[in-house]
């Protein structure tokens, strides 16, 4: 394969038009910003090893509530900027004081990025069906530049982990992945996506995944039969719908390192 | 931190398991590099898990304490260093790290590790100031022991530069004990030894326990703002004893 | 501390160490060493040791210290008590903090820094071991630090000093030279050759001044050529791949598209198409937003409210 990391201030094309995402124009050439891939599919864009997660709107997010005021809720999620969900964009209507009640500081909830203002102003929104406060399951935490990585090509890395888990899954643009299930199941998750982080920048990686997981499966079988039943056919609906965009967007990315 | 990892390590606890797969009274893997700084009278370079620690040793002359006339003078210091967790910052020592230096600085001047008495040139006058800096480079946890442990191995290799100073001879430190701390957290009523991250932000309380050789014991601390049983400290202390023992055995008899 | 050495330059032309005047002393780097760091190096030049973490972009505390439309950049140079012959005390003093700010002033021209309002930027520059110029050193292994923690900048930045003993230019002084040497000359220069550090302290003529800043600069291309080395050698290990691999993860990706994404308006045969057509704005959802509006003269602000419906208005 042909080896295409890139560096910042590495020369990439003359033709000023082609500078995409992770580059700039010097004197009519184009010039990487970032430390990472470069994809050439289309315009030359840069996807960078490591990043930090900045919001940015219709963002899927995982947050944890850091502060509740008398009309928001305040979530840490895992950004330099806080977030903040108006008590209104709350599914339900709900009265100032018992705001806590419902979500208090460290419960976690799956959200939206409504919208982010030019001074970094976070507006969250749970007004969408598959957007709620968790009382299950369990958060990891990846590199947000990996998210990718997790969802893999049209969203087949994530659907393999479900069908192979039996868990339900939530890949948050910022680096936070909710899961549930069965403990077994959930550990046996984990551990791939452990995998999945540690072999990012390798391809067949979904292959390989499957592969580990079928492996570990045999020992947790008990552990499959007790699989929360019920609300689960439900969600999968909800989980498709939620990623439909995700998957796509994560496409473009990948295709840089897989070819 | 959140309230789903929070129950998430309790309950893995209560089935009798850590996060990560480690046994209640197991350390993370212990890496040792001694003499890595060489403008330093002694040091050591000490990965405990992902902990990572530099300490450096160096001798100065200087005047004794009224009191200890005859005495060498022990110095520890220890700087929770922003550039080893996003939780630190720049700036004075805050109280944790004053903690954890003192409680350092105690294991080995109680447990009598240096003979001071050696470190005297000229009584009432002049005496080697050892000074012990441990310079935290990566924190996962548990920088009370790999401190502990690295400053005994930076004292170990520490040669006293009397050429240097043009007061004789050079000679290693005289070393004749080796103090270790080991330090247990409280979560839900078991005792763990050996806290990672997640695990010294969940416990409400820590105990740290330095003992010596012999078996004896030479410093404690409790904090955090629990409480533990008396038979917890009774087996906590017990359990210190006992790995303290393994530590040095591994890492330490050998240098 | 020793006296000053008589001569600095043999008869053969080499100095104290045995360097050539325009050799610099050997360098080694190491990439992502402090885990908790978003990016970080390791960086032995000569017998200086340093140690460089980033952290960030994060959030600013407090409040009055954040910059409303631009990311503030922070930067401690800091020597380790143990790092000097004589122990130094251990936190900043008037020396540290005048070199901080330098370094500090060395990255703000090359970091993308209107990307971030609000945020902070920390950079820590931990020396372990000083033995003449740590604070190149300390940039250096930062510049790398920053790379690595994908903080977009217009390229790195190199790290160098000249000096004068014995009436010659010598480069990247060593600790003698430093010491009782007639001129101490650090600079750094940007990846397409602007100067973003000078100090200077000593005599140099006009002439000799020049050449300094030759000197200099062919230093600090060399270093900026292992830099980069490192930095391409971090992943290439990785970024291997065999064929049978890239089939099989084609197979993947018909199977999961036509199952996945099927609830979408678009048809799965069309999909592939469509994903290609809409990357570029795609893109820009996803990632961190290193485009600056200057640069990128096509991009699509107002997205369709509807996120299922989003490829299929691009091909339209």
């Amino acid at each position: 394969m042909e080896c295409n990391i890139v560096i910042p201030g590495q020369f990439l094309s003359d033709d000023a038009g082609k500078s995409g995402h992770g580059t700039y124009v010097k004197d009519g050439k184009v010039y990487s910003l970032l430390y990472g891939i470069m994809n050439a599919k289309n315009k030359m864009s840069v996807i960078p090893f490591s990043s930090k997660y900045i919001p940015s709107r219709k963002d899927f997010v995982v947050g944890t509530v850091i502060n509740v005021t008398p009309s928001n809720w305040i979530f840490d999620i895992g950004s330099p900027y806080d977030g903040l969900l108006h008590v209104s964009e709350y599914p339900r209507r709900v009265d100032s004081d018992k705001m806590s009640g419902i979500m208090g500081i460290s419960d976690s909830a799956l959200l939206r990025v409504k919208d982010v203002s030019s001074s970094m102003k976070v507006e969250l929104s749970m007004r969408e069906r598959g957007l709620r406060a968790l009382k299950t399951g369990r958060i990891l935490e990846v590199s947000p530049a990996k998210v990718p990585r997790v969802i893999g090509h049209g969203g087949s890395m994530v659907s393999m982990l479900k069908k192979e888990t039996n868990c339900e899954i939530f890949v948050g643009q910022n680096g936070r992945i909710w899961i549930d299930g069965t403990d077994g199941n959930m550990d046996r998750l984990a551990e791939a996506v452990e995998m999945i982080m540690e072999h990012s920048h390798s391809s067949g990686l979904t292959d390989r995944v499957c592969r580990f997981l079928r492996n570990v499966s045999d020992d947790d079988s008990e552990n499959d039969e007790n699989t929360q039943k019920g609300d689960f056919a439900e969600d999968e609906e909800d989980e498709c719908k939620v990623h439909g965009d995700a998957c796509r967007t994560v496409d473009a990315l990948l295709d840089a390192e897989d070819e | 931190m959140s309230a789903l990892k929070k129950d998430y390590i309790y309950n893995l606890i209560l089935k009798g398991e850590r996060s990560d797969g480690r046994a209640f009274d197991e350390f993370r893997d212990i890496e040792l590099r001694t003499n890595v700084i060489e403008k330093a009278e002694g040091s050591a370079w000490l990965k405990l898990g992902k902990t990572e620690v530099l300490v450096g040793v160096k001798l100065q002359v200087g005047k004794p304490f009224p009191d200890s006339a005859d005495q060498g003078v022990i110095i520890t210091s220890l700087e929770l260093n922003p550039i080893a967790s996003p939780d630190f910052e720049a700036g004075p020592p805050r109280e944790n790290a004053i903690e954890m230096a003192r409680v350092a600085d105690r294991g080995i001047r109680e447990s009598g590790a240096i003979d001071l008495t050696k470190l005297c040139i000229t009584e009432g006058e002049e005496v080697w100031m050892v000074f012990i800096d441990v310079h935290v480079l990566n924190n996962y946890g548990n920088i009370q022991d790999a401190a502990s442990l690295g400053a005994i191995a930076a004292l170990m290799t520490a040669t006293i530069p009397a050429e240097r100073e043009g007061k004789g001879e050079d000679s290693p430190l005289p070393i004749r004990d080796m103090p270790l701390a080991v330090t247990l957290v409280n979560i839900g009523g078991s005792m763990l030894v050996d806290p990672g991250l997640d695990e010294e932000a969940v416990c409400g309380t820590r105990i740290t326990i330095v003992s010596n050789q012999d078996g004896s014991i030479s410093g404690m601390q409790k904090s955090g703002d629990g409480a533990l049983t008396e038979e917890q400290l009774l087996s906590a202390v017990e359990m210190a004893c006992k790995k303290a023992s393994q530590i040095r055995e591994a890492n330490l008899l050998n240098i | 501390m020793s006296d000053k050495p008589e001569k600095f330059i043999d008869e053969n032309g080499l100095r104290l160490d045995g360097r050539q005047v325009d050799e610099m002393r050997p360098m080694k780097m190491e990439l992502g060493v402090i885990s908790r760091a978003d990016g970080s190096c390791y960086l032995e030049w000569g017998k200086n040791k340093v140690m460089a973490a980033v952290y960030g972009p994060r959030e600013l505390h407090p409040r009055r210290m954040q910059k409303a439309d631009s990311v503030l950049i922070r930067y401690r140079y800091n020597m380790a008590a143990f790092s000097v012959e004589d122990r130094i005390r251990p936190g900043p003093n008037r020396r540290s903090i005048e070199i901080s700010k330098v370094s500090r002033e060395a990255f703000e021209p090359v970091v993308l820094t209107h990307l971030y309002p609000g945020a902070v930027i920390d950079v820590f520059a931990e020396v372990l071991q000083a033995d003449a110029g740590t604070r190149t050193a300390a940039i250096n292994a930062a510049s790398m630090a920053l790379a690595d923690a994908g903080i977009p900048m217009k390229g790195l930045v190199a790290a160098c000093a000249v000096g004068k003993v014995d009436g010659q230019l010598v480069l990247d002084l060593n600790k003698a030279e430093d010491n009782f040497g007639d001129a101490d000359f650090p600079m750094t220069f940007t990846q397409d050759g602007e100067v973003s550090l000078v100090q200077m302290d000593g005599n140099f003529t006009q002439e000799e001044f020049k050449q300094a800043v030759e000197m200099c600069k062919e230093g600090c291309q060399k270093i900026l050529g292992m830099q980069q080395e490192a930095l391409r050698n971090k992943f290439a290990g990785e970024l291997s791949t065999d064929e049978v691999d890239v089939e099989l993860i084609e197979e993947d990706v018909v199977e999961a598209e036509s199952d996945d994404v099927d609830e979408g308006a678009a048809e799965p045969e069309e999909v592939d198409e469509d994903v290609e057509e809409s990357q570029d704005d795609v893109e820009d959802d996803s990632m961190i937003k290193a485009d600056e509006p200057e640069f990128e003269e096509d991009e699509p602000e107002d997205e369709p409210e509807s996120e299922e419906d989003e490829p299929e208005e691009e091909t339209a």
